[in-house]
């Protein structure tokens, strides 16, 4: 898998190389600005970008500017955004149009090899992954508004771990449970939410934050 | 001792230069009335308009010409004036007077109507700072007659000659003889004596007239001045939070996100039980790790210090002294206050003098620097002084950001740094806020 990585920090830069490189991910370009970033996803078209938000020049938002260029140039590019600092406004851009392919993480979540690199992947190959404090954010924003109250505790945790993007069989192995009782929870949600049930995992993220209001 | 020291320090020079001036500047105020009329009529009479016209008329166009000129150029005129004499004060007096706020509007300008007022007291307050200056100069001239006498009365026996002049407040002084020269000389000692007590009580007037005048007034105009210096501090403190964010961004988060990874790393080289599997590589990832923790605390511990260093809680001198030691040019610390002053007003001072500091470092390529704290009573004044190359502008970005910080608290800065050195920066802050 062919990732192309920005980010400033030289450290993380050379981190984030490292650790890909040793799990078999092919890095083809590791740049610093949103520029640079540009130039290498048009050049070497990636199966995914990863995308600090602030970088040079200005430091405030060009990388998710240019992630959401590069959704709109690059269809095929999956995007990683990455970030100190999660803003649920910016994952509402970054989901917008079509919530496939995309990701918005704390940088924090790279401690853990083996989730990142699951998203990484998931985001690669078409998927969403949103950081659980953006999902923690929207659920709690939704709790009265969205008819959340109703969930019970399980469910609740099924629904975050749904909006992060993941699959029925990633939720299993998160709550240690088998995926035919996923599957009965997830039913139960879109009812009580009274969502219509949709099997594609992309389907169901959009479905989900747009019921909470994302 | 003092009385008899007076006429002789650097002082009363500056003292006989500052009444000098007034007296110069008197007589341009009382001449000011009159050349403008004058310039009016020169140039009526260049033009040729008096040459078949009768003169009155003209003077009937001239008078209200010159009343309408006067009124309009009175403020500005008033508040050159004012700039004037507030520099004169400032540089031979030492006396500091704040300037008026900027004008508004060209005929209600308040405090340019007040400098004319002081021009027009000018005059009157001249008069004893002029005859301080007369005692002063005629002082030393008559003291050094007896010096002249071999010089210019060396004719030839019996040649008659008149008598020589000395003036003194009570008139001319007349001699003959060169035992009269001693006379004369006494007298001038007398009025040397006398002459900077006349000067002082001359110029102890004029400050204070310049202070009630040419200083800013009012509780209106005090209540803009607290408004621009509280906006002032509103955006500090903002700038302050976004310099301490991106700090923290940048810094110690990154190592730490970059820290976290490392060992998220290793501990998957080690594998959850048994022999790890790629042991070679976790010990480096560790290593990396560590030295990650390490420079993470060295981040976090810089800007700590730059929030609030923790020796400044023992007190100026020893915040000011640790501050010395790390810096690269040696540098002089001396503090001398007879009491602490407020917390906030030691932080002020603090971070002045490590930013002073630090532009010492960068830009004089001086050998020493000094470093002084002295207080009485209400007001401390931080002194940072160097040897090196000189050219500080008081309006680059650096100083008049300082100027700007020390403002909010009535603060005030100089700097003495021509170009070629040495450097002089003095703050002054109130102890209290």
């Amino acid at each position: 898998m062919r990732v192309v990585i920005a980010e400033d920090a030289a450290m993380m830069r050379e981190g984030l190389v490292r650790l890909l490189t040793d799990r078999g991910f092919e890095v083809c370009a590791a740049v610093a600005d949103a520029a640079a970033l540009r130039v290498a996803v048009a050049e070497m078209v990636p199966d995914v970008a990863i995308v600090d938000i602030r970088m040079p020049p200005t430091h405030t938002d060009e990388g998710l500017r240019a992630a959401l260029d590069i959704r709109r140039d690059h269809p095929g590019v999956g995007v990683l955004v990455f970030s100190q600092y999660v803003e649920t406004r910016y994952a509402a851009r970054l989901l917008a149009d079509r919530p496939a392919g995309v990701g918005y993480l704390l940088k924090d979540r790279v401690a853990d090899v083996a989730d990142f690199v699951d998203a990484l992947t998931r985001v690669a190959s078409g998927g969403t992954a949103l950081d659980p404090e953006v999902v923690g954010h929207l659920m709690r924003a939704g709790r009265d508004t969205a008819g959340l109250g109703s969930l019970t505790p399980r469910e609740r945790e099924v629904l975050s771990l749904m909006a992060e993007g993941r699959s029925n069989a990633g939720i299993a192995g998160a709550l240690a449970i088998t995926p035919g009782v996923v599957e009965k929870h997830v039913a139960n949600i879109f009812a009580k939410l009274g969502l219509p049930s949709s099997d594609s995992d992309n389907r169901r993220v959009l479905a989900v934050l747009r019921h909470v209001g994302g | 001792m003092t009385a008899l020291r007076a006429p002789f320090t650097a002082l009363a020079l500056r003292q006989v230069v500052f009444c000098v001036a007034g007296v110069v500047s008197a007589a341009v105020i009382l001449a000011v009335p009159a050349i403008l009329p004058a310039l009016g009529a020169l140039v009526v009479w260049a033009t040729g308009a008096t040459s078949d016209r009768p003169v009155a008329p003209l003077f009937l166009v001239l008078l209200p010409l010159t009343l309408v000129l006067l009124v309009v150029l009175a403020a500005p005129l008033g508040r050159g004036l004012s700039r004037v004499h507030r520099g004169l004060a400032d540089r031979l007096l030492g006396v500091r007077v704040d300037g008026p706020p900027a004008r508004r509007s060209l005929v209600s300008d308040g405090p340019g109507w007040r400098a004319v007022a002081y021009g027009l007291l000018k005059v009157p307050l001249a008069i004893p700072e002029g005859y301080g200056a007369f005692c002063y100069v005629f002082g030393v001239v008559n003291l050094s007659y007896p010096v002249w006498w071999p010089l210019f009365r060396n004719h030839p026996p019996g040649t008659t000659l008149g008598p020589v002049h000395a003036l003194t407040p009570f008139g001319t002084l007349d001699t003959r003889t060169f035992g009269g020269t001693f006379l004369i000389a006494a007298a001038g000692l007398g009025m040397l004596l006398v002459a900077p007590w006349l000067m002082r009580a001359g110029i102890a007037m004029d400050v204070a007239a310049m202070r009630r005048l040419l200083g800013p007034r009012g509780l209106a105009e005090r209540v803009r001045e607290l408004q621009v210096s509280r906006a002032r501090a509103i955006d500090d403190a903002a700038a302050m939070m976004r310099r301490l964010e991106r700090d923290l961004h940048d810094g110690a988060q990154i190592r730490l996100a970059t820290l976290a990874m490392n060992l998220g790393m290793a501990a998957e080289k080690l594998g959850a039980e048994g022999p790890p599997p790629d042991l070679a590589q976790a010990r480096e990832l560790v290593a990396l790790a560590h030295r990650g923790a390490k420079d993470a605390l060295a981040d976090l511990r810089d800007l700590v210090r730059g929030i609030h260093p923790p020796v400044l809680d023992n007190g100026l001198g020893d915040a000011l002294a640790t501050l010395a030691s790390s810096s690269a040019i040696p540098v002089e610390v001396e503090v001398s206050l007879p009491s602490r002053p407020a917390p906030a007003i030691e932080t002020i001072a603090y971070f002045c003098a490590a930013e002073l500091l630090a532009n010492a470092a960068k830009h004089s390529r001086a050998g020493r620097i000094g470093l002084g704290v002295s207080g009485s009573g209400a007001h401390l004044t931080v002194t940072v002084s160097d040897d090196g190359a000189g050219g500080a502008d008081p309006d680059g970005p650096g100083l008049s950001g300082l100027a700007r910080r020390i403002a909010v608290v009535d603060g005030r800065m100089r700097v003495f740094s021509p170009a070629g050195g040495p450097t002089l920066v003095s703050i002054e802050l109130p102890t209290h806020v």
